[in-house]
């Protein structure tokens, strides 16, 4: 596997930003992966791995976030992170309300 | 240095602690950490860190078993919170290069993550801060284990700041050491604002969300003068208010030696001051500025924050307690005057979209008698004990004076009926609060024993001003011709009569109006006891023709700042320095 860069820029469609929960969630993501990530929002970015980072860096809904992989899995990881920010776990938690 | 402003409610300056009110209303002491001591510090605080993490996981295990995954989520969060190395990183900085105690480096760090977060216009994302405050609390549980101390115990003095403060929070302060109030929230009549004036103690209210900016044991200054708050004071800053502290030091002791004396005129006419009140501690405040009596006993602290109706034992206590430290001096007791939202198990109105004009005070005790009854059987038990006037808040009409005096008759008869020792002469007035009275007031004298001008409220019925309105507030002012024509009416058909009169609003305190007040005919002044040293020193420096020269001139200004720019000049020829 060859080491790739990925930038994909994803648009918050969660209703309440990016909490916590979609913080933590996105930290497991890029801890079980290969790649090292970082998501940029405007002038801010963040460790994807840092819970307390993702979060105040405070992406709200509407704005724009830059997904930055790099790694032999970066597509893979990013494809993961996209829909959370859309507010879809992918676990069996599924948001119900 | 950073300033906020407020609404100043409680007067004078303080430099002070810094005691952060919503962490679970524990304090943080700004402590500094021996340079040998840092290894020791820092592993206290990883430590904290450690049973911190146990306990969050903890509680994510047991969530997650109740109440699903998606919930025992967010503790997973804040576990990932906790360990994150930045916020770790920089506590330890500091607690390293600066010296600080772990407890003041985790408050000061936490707050900065929250502040990100409170300064967001989104509600959602806002209260997320209080993800981050979860953090700061339990790291403090450990760091400060036992040694938390409470609000109510505390052992040096402090500022209190806080969002805002419940009935419940202010009666379990210590009254010994906390020397000023900030709140986020409020206006000039909430419950801070009347709990500082009582403890004669400095408050602004209403500044606006600035407590992440502050972590507990900072220095902060409260002007109560200006409604400013201080936060982070430079040098220059401080030394200016220990000058101004200094300075009215010397100027209260100079006041001094005029306890004893009487309020007099230079030319002999003998001015009566008297105290306002809330509290029946605050009795002794007025014993201490040798004041002439209580002028105006407010009885709203006994309903408010109680959880029930208060019983008629309750009452009498208090009313006990201010009427036995005047001895023969009077105290007029005021029935209650709130709305039905702030009495404990009274239904709320149906109707209240404008509560200054619907059903509170003397409307909303002739509509609950039980209530006004228990109130008044108190009064008049407690009549024998001295010289105890009663008097009834925001009457407009006629018709209700005489309900009001009716239901006082009745009970005075129950009383009788149990052989109930009370005094059937006690004196009943009324206050002038509202522009009818004041209009109606040569009726008025002819079915009451005195009057006492209520400014505050008169002044925002004339001008028809929310003084908490801070789009309005500028028409709001004690000397608008209109509300002195209103004044003087009053004035004049109690000294026809004659009723005893008195005034007092938050004007009869203020040292610039007292010559006006005087050259108007007023010779009984009710003001917070704290006013009474520099009301008393002007009144013995005028002759009452000299005050009656200005209050003519003044009468025929046509607007509230020509009259306050006029006064301020003519006070300046008594003493050297007024204060608004």
């Amino acid at each position: 596997m060859s080491e790739t860069v990925v930038r994909r820029t994803v648009v918050v469609t969660d209703p309440m930003g990016v909490h916590a929960r979609t913080a933590l969630a996105i930290s497991k993501i890029v801890g079980q992966g290969k790649s090292q990530v970082k998501l940029v929002k405007k002038d801010r970015q963040a460790r994807a791995t840092e819970v307390l980072q993702i979060m105040t860096m405070v992406a709200e809904l509407g704005e724009r976030v830059e997904i930055e992989a790099v790694g032999p899995d970066a597509a893979a990881v990013a494809d993961a992170l996209e829909p959370l920010f859309a507010g879809k776990f992918n676990d069996e938690t599924q948001e119900s309300a | 240095m950073q300033k906020l402003q407020g609404i100043a409610v409680s007067p004078g300056a303080v430099i002070g602690e810094a005691l952060v009110m919503d962490t679970e209303g524990f304090r943080i002491p700004r402590r500094f950490v021996a340079r040998d001591a840092v290894v020791d510090e820092l592993e206290r605080f990883n430590k904290a860190v450690t049973a911190a993490a146990v306990e969050i996981a903890h509680h994510r295990e047991t969530v997650s078993a109740e109440l699903g995954e998606k919930y025992g989520a967010i503790f997973e969060a804040h576990l990932q919170m906790l360990q994150d190395s930045r916020l770790r990183g920089e506590v330890e900085e500091l607690i390293r290069q600066r010296h600080y105690s772990p407890e003041y480096a985790v408050s000061h760090v936490l707050r900065r993550y929250a502040q990100v977060f409170q300064r967001l216009e989104s509600s959602y994302l806002a209260e997320r801060a209080n993800d981050i405050f979860d953090i700061e609390k339990r790291l403090l549980r450990h760091l400060l284990g036992r040694r938390r101390e409470g609000i109510s115990h505390l052992t040096s003095p402090v500022l209190v700041l806080a969002h805002n403060l419940t009935p419940s929070e202010t009666s379990n302060l210590d009254r010994r050491f906390v020397r000023g109030f900030v709140t986020e929230v409020g206006g000039p009549g909430s419950h801070t604002a009347i709990v500082a004036e009582a403890l004669e103690i400095p408050a602004v209210v209403g500044t606006g969300p600035f407590l992440t900016d502050v972590s507990g044991g900072e220095t902060v200054i409260i002007d109560g003068d200006q409604g400013l708050v201080i936060l982070q004071p430079d040098e220059e800053t401080l030394a200016r208010y220990r000058r101004e502290a200094e300075e009215k030091r010397i100027q209260a002791t100079k006041l001094e030696p005029l306890r004893d004396l009487p309020a007099e005129t230079r030319d002999g006419v003998r001015i009566e001051l008297l105290g306002n009140i809330e509290f029946p501690y605050e009795v002794d405040h007025c014993v201490d500025r040798g004041a002439d009596g209580v002028g105006l006993y407010r009885t709203e602290f006994l309903y408010l924050g109680a959880e029930i109706e208060p019983t008629e034992e309750i009452h009498y206590q208090a009313y006990t307690r201010v009427v036995q430290a005047m001895g023969n001096k009077p105290v007029v007791i005021r029935t209650f005057d709130l709305g039905a939202d702030k009495m404990p198990n009274m239904p709320h109105p149906e109707d209240n979209r404008n509560p200054c004009l619907g059903l509170r005070s003397i409307r909303l005790a002739l509509r609950n008698l039980p209530v006004f009854r228990t109130q008044l059987r108190a009064i008049l038990r407690a009549s024998v004990l001295g010289k105890v006037h009663v008097m009834f808040p925001l009457v407009s009409t006629l018709l209700e004076l005489r309900q009001a005096k009716m239901v006082l008759a009745d009970v005075m008869e129950d009383l009788q009926e149990h052989n109930l020792p009370f005094d059937r002469n006690m004196p009943v007035g009324m206050m002038v609060e509202t522009p009818a009275a004041a209009m109606m007031a040569d009726r008025f004298v002819e079915e009451v024993d005195f009057l006492s001008i209520g400014t505050n409220d008169l002044i925002q019925y004339t001008l028809a001003v929310d003084r908490t309105n801070k789009d309005v507030v500028g028409l709001y002012n004690p000397v608008d011709p209109a509300v002195l024509k209103l004044v003087a009416m009053a004035i004049e058909a109690a000294d026809r009569k004659p009723v005893p009169i008195s005034m007092c609003g938050q004007m009869s305190g203020s040292p610039l109006y007292t010559i006006l007040l005087l050259g108007m005919g007023l010779r009984r002044f009710s003001v917070t006891p704290s006013a009474i040293p520099e009301v008393k020193n002007l009144c013995r420096r005028v002759t009452i023709p000299e005050c009656r020269t200005v209050a003519e001139r003044v009468m025929t200004m046509e607007n509230a700042r020509d009259v306050k720019n006029y006064l301020k000049e003519e006070v300046k020829k008594y003493v050297e320095e007024v204060a608004e």
